[in-house]
């Protein structure tokens, strides 16, 4: 008898030193101003601060960002008293990475990096890894950043239960719609007029033609292992007026869930609702008869991007961002005359969704000890030309020099993968002072004008889903999902129309329904507060 | 219950009578050295296995970072239907322990064949070099094993299929072929763990009696009756107790070799690839659902429970001499 009492009791001491310990991270002191408002207007800066910055990239090594903090911190200490500092999340095992840093509740941050479509910036929000900023405080400390982003009218999108938490990066300009990479020159010897593809059918001329007169090159030699949705989404953002829902992704699926711009409230999947999922697969089929891809698609990891370079690949799919900054200047090199072109999936039906203007944004962290100092060093480097440029670029002649005509150029043998300056500002760039790269594509101004002309913003920007309720179902939907996508994407059923009515099934017994009516009431609840949502 | 407890005591008092029965402590002070030599165990199993089972419950709750593990809102079995809802759970459970039934058993038979038939060799070079040719793929990375499996078996230019192709034979689509991939996953862990797993039995063969082998050998066995009759029956043990032990791990997949084999695209495979552990990498990395996750731990962990206690009853059944406990 005794010994199980003393069992119990060992059990009972166990569990609460666990509970103990899971609580610890929990507390954390809100830390006391030590940036007052003096009587005359201005602001105590007499104590010095490290203000601690978490950022995501992989941590340079090359020595260039201590020399740029070697200079950027005196400027800093001599204007606000304070200096900077990095703490990086590297690019392996980022997701589970960062979102532990943040709620291992570390006293040491101030300026955290995220955004709402990629970063779980809401999720963290919700569980409290972030600080609210009051209105009273940005105007009092980060005065030009307040301005800025009023003029523009962009607090409203930050709000959680009417509480900013987030300063967007939204006077930054960078298009992330997807779509491929083709080649002019070969377009137009397969005969598509001016060697410009404007609707999904022209890639399928396309590929034939690199499949008929090109026996080296693989017309797109996608590695469907890291693609398993292919372009799927993409035939329907071409063919439907269909617009997603960010931050309710179905496993690997993130665009399952949306609406149809002409119905913007209406909460459905394309993919479960509407009949051009049946043309896509078809289409894919035919594909994957003709040999776009390689027979072994779904276990094929290669990097197309390089193969494209080599010529060995004939497309490559990935955003816009990365074709006028990189696709361009590096085809022009390695594959000249190869007149380089981009088809972006809604080219045809004019359905782009401009990029969130929370695809980038700074918080304060809920546990900073002077979340007033790292407001002011926020805008500071956000607004300050000085030290805008030493952050972003670097030293001056060392890192970067301004070419004649006003860009961005590098000095004579400055090498990106050796000499890059890798601090990774995504919280706070901003166009009023960012330099236009001389290697980007000399067309990138006249296309961000022409989206400009017609994307539409993207209008469920601070439409907070809850996910917690229906993360179960959600898991049950993923799983059905990455059984039918990838074969369906990269056409391997013999009867694509008979696999998605199975499919369409099985989403329904694995509680399609359910989910959809909650997200529809969160999008109810949206409408009520935000007014009647119109798209264009 | 009641007369078992009067028992006892009638047992305890003789023994303080009589004297001969030492106190708890006193044991414990008599083999301090013994018992010292065991604390890392001790302590690891402690750490790392008992303290960490209360996170068990995560599994029954609606788990928020906010609320922590104890505080989350319970959710009662629903995380545990998500398995059911999703109808794959016969398919992999049928996988997994297929999988690992094979492994065992086979893995076991292969390694006893591969250490006696080392023990029959007598030429020196030849016993050290195969050795160390069978026991250089358990270093390979399963990651290499899955680009080597894919540079030959691939359709455009796998070596298999370029041979085909070379020879006028008709090249296969062996990454469509689910039913092919249970044989080829089953070599690469053969390939790879056979000839570690031998050196046991080549030990154990190491350590007979020669005597007995040199008296079986006098009165004119052939080789084959010396396996048969004295090897094979040697290794006895040793076999029961390393299946015992296999045993409990079989609700366990090698996550690694079929992740990297088959990956997570190939849907067209994962009839007769998916096993527990790759489903739930799949469906769960994207969401970070950790309590889905730990329901489908503690349901494998249960049925490898239940498993060990029913082995462990059968052999007792059989030879109580090689239960475990």
């Amino acid at each position: 008898m005794r010994k199980r009492t003393l069992g119990k009791r060992a059990v009972a001491l166990t569990m609460a030193s666990l509970m103990v310990a899971g609580l610890a991270g929990c507390g954390g002191d809100k830390g006391g101003s030590d940036s007052k408002v003096k009587e005359d207007g201005s602001i105590d800066t007499s104590k010095h601060e490290v203000i601690n910055m978490l950022v995501l990239g992989n941590k340079p090594t090359n020595g260039r960002l201590e020399a740029m903090l070697d200079k950027l911190n005196p400027i800093l200490t001599e204007k606000v008293n304070a200096e900077l500092e990095f703490t990086y999340i590297e690019w392996t095992d980022w997701q589970t990475q960062y979102n532990l840093k943040l709620l291992s509740g570390d006293t040491s941050l101030d300026l955290i990096c995220t955004a709402t479509d990629w970063l779980y910036g809401w999720e963290n929000a919700k569980k409290g890894a972030f600080m609210p900023l009051s209105e009273d405080m940005l105007k009092t400390y980060a005065p030009k950043t307040w301005a800025q982003v009023s003029e523009d009218d962009d607090w409203d999108i930050c709000k959680y239960e009417d509480e900013i938490y987030f300063i967007p990066e939204d006077n930054y300009v960078q298009y992330t719609n997807q779509g491929m990479f083709y080649r002019g020159d070969w377009a137009k010897e397969a005969g598509i007029p001016d060697g410009t593809i404007s609707k999904f059918e022209d890639l399928t001329t396309y590929f034939k033609w690199i499949k008929e007169n090109k026996p080296d090159c693989i017309p797109w030699d996608v590695p469907g292992k890291n693609l398993t949705g292919g372009v799927l989404g993409g035939y329907i953002a071409s063919k439907t007026p269909y617009c997603v829902i960010n931050g309710v992704g179905v496993g690997n699926f993130t665009d399952f869930w949306g609406v149809m711009t002409d119905d913007p409230t209406t909460v459905m999947s394309p993919y479960m609702e509407d009949d051009s999922i049946y043309e896509a697969a078809e289409l894919m089929k035919e594909w994957n008869d003709m040999g776009v891809w390689r027979e072994d698609v779904l276990n094929f990891d290669g990097d197309s991007r390089e193969e494209m370079y080599a010529g060995t690949s004939g497309a490559d799919q990935h955003h816009a961002q990365t074709y006028y900054s990189t696709i361009v200047p590096n085809m022009n090199a390695k594959q000249p005359g190869s007149d380089p072109k981009f088809y972006y999936w809604g080219m045809e039906n004019q359905n782009v969704s401009k990029p969130l203007k929370l695809h980038g944004a700074c918080a304060i962290s809920a546990n900073s000890q002077h979340p007033e100092r790292a407001l002011m060093v926020y805008d500071l480097l956000r607004n300050d030309e000085e030290c805008y440029r030493l952050l972003n670029y670097g030293i001056e002649g060392e890192d970067y020099v301004v070419t004649d005509d006003g860009k961005l150029g590098h000095p004579d043998g400055w090498d990106q993968s050796t000499m890059a300056l890798g601090s990774n500002f995504w919280m706070g760039r901003n166009d009023d002072l960012e330099l236009q790269d001389s290697t980007w594509w000399d067309g990138t101004a006249d296309f961000i004008e022409n989206m400009n002309s017609f994307a539409y913003d993207y209008p469920f920007e601070n439409l907070i889903i809850d996910t917690t309720s229906i993360e179960s179902k959600q898991a049950a939907l993923a799983n059905v999902l990455s059984e039918y996508i990838p074969q369906l994407a990269y056409g391997k059923y013999d009867d694509p129309a008979a696999a998605i009515d199975e499919m369409r099934e099985k989403l329904k017994a694995a509680g399609y329904e359910d989910v959809k009516a909650s997200i529809q009431k969160d999008m109810d609840a949206f409408v009520k507060t935000n007014g009647e949502v119109t798209i264009k | 219950m009641k007369k078992k407890q009067s028992q006892e005591m009638k047992v305890a008092m003789t023994a303080g009578k009589t004297g001969r029965k030492k106190s708890f402590g006193k044991t414990l002070y008599n083999n301090r050295v013994l018992l010292l030599m065991c604390l890392p165990a001790v302590v690891f199993f402690i750490v790392f296995c008992y303290c960490p089972l209360p996170g068990v419950w995560i599994a029954f709750t609606n788990y928020n970072f906010r609320d922590g593990i104890f505080g989350s809102p319970f959710a009662g079995l629903d995380n545990f239907k998500f398995l059911i809802d999703s109808g794959q759970l016969w398919l992999l459970t049928r996988n997994t322990i297929l999988y690992n039934l094979a492994f065992i058993l086979l893995g076991n038979v292969f390694q006893i064949a591969i250490a006696v038939m080392l023990n029959e060799v007598r030429r020196k070079w030849f016993k050290k070099v195969s050795q160390t040719v069978m026991f250089l793929p358990y270093f390979i990375s399963v990651v290499l094993i899955g680009a080597i499996a894919f540079n030959i078996l691939n359709y455009d230019t796998g070596a298999l299929n370029t041979l085909l192709r070379e020879t006028g034979g008709d090249p296969i689509k062996i990454y469509s072929m689910a039913g092919v991939w249970p044989f080829v996953i089953f070599f690469c862990q053969m390939w790879q763990q056979t000839g570690y797993g031998s050196v046991v039995y080549f030990a154990a063969i190491c350590g007979i009696d020669s005597s007995m082998i040199e008296a079986a050998e006098v009165d004119g066995a052939t080789s084959w009756q010396r396996i048969r009759y004295i090897i094979l029956p040697s290794l006895k043990g040793t076999f029961i107790i390393l299946l015992l032990f296999a045993l409990g791990g079989i609700m366990r997949g090698n996550f690694g070799l079929f992740w990297n084999l088959v990956g997570g695209a190939n849907s067209q495979l994962f009839p007769t690839t998916d096993i527990i552990e790759t489903f739930v990498y799949r469906t769960m990395t994207t969401q970070n659902n950790f309590a889905t996750s730990s329901a489908v731990g503690l349901y494998q962990s249960v049925f490898g429970f239940a498993l060990v206690m029913f082995s462990n009853w059968l052999v007792k059944r059989i030879d109580p001499d090689y239960a475990l406990f």
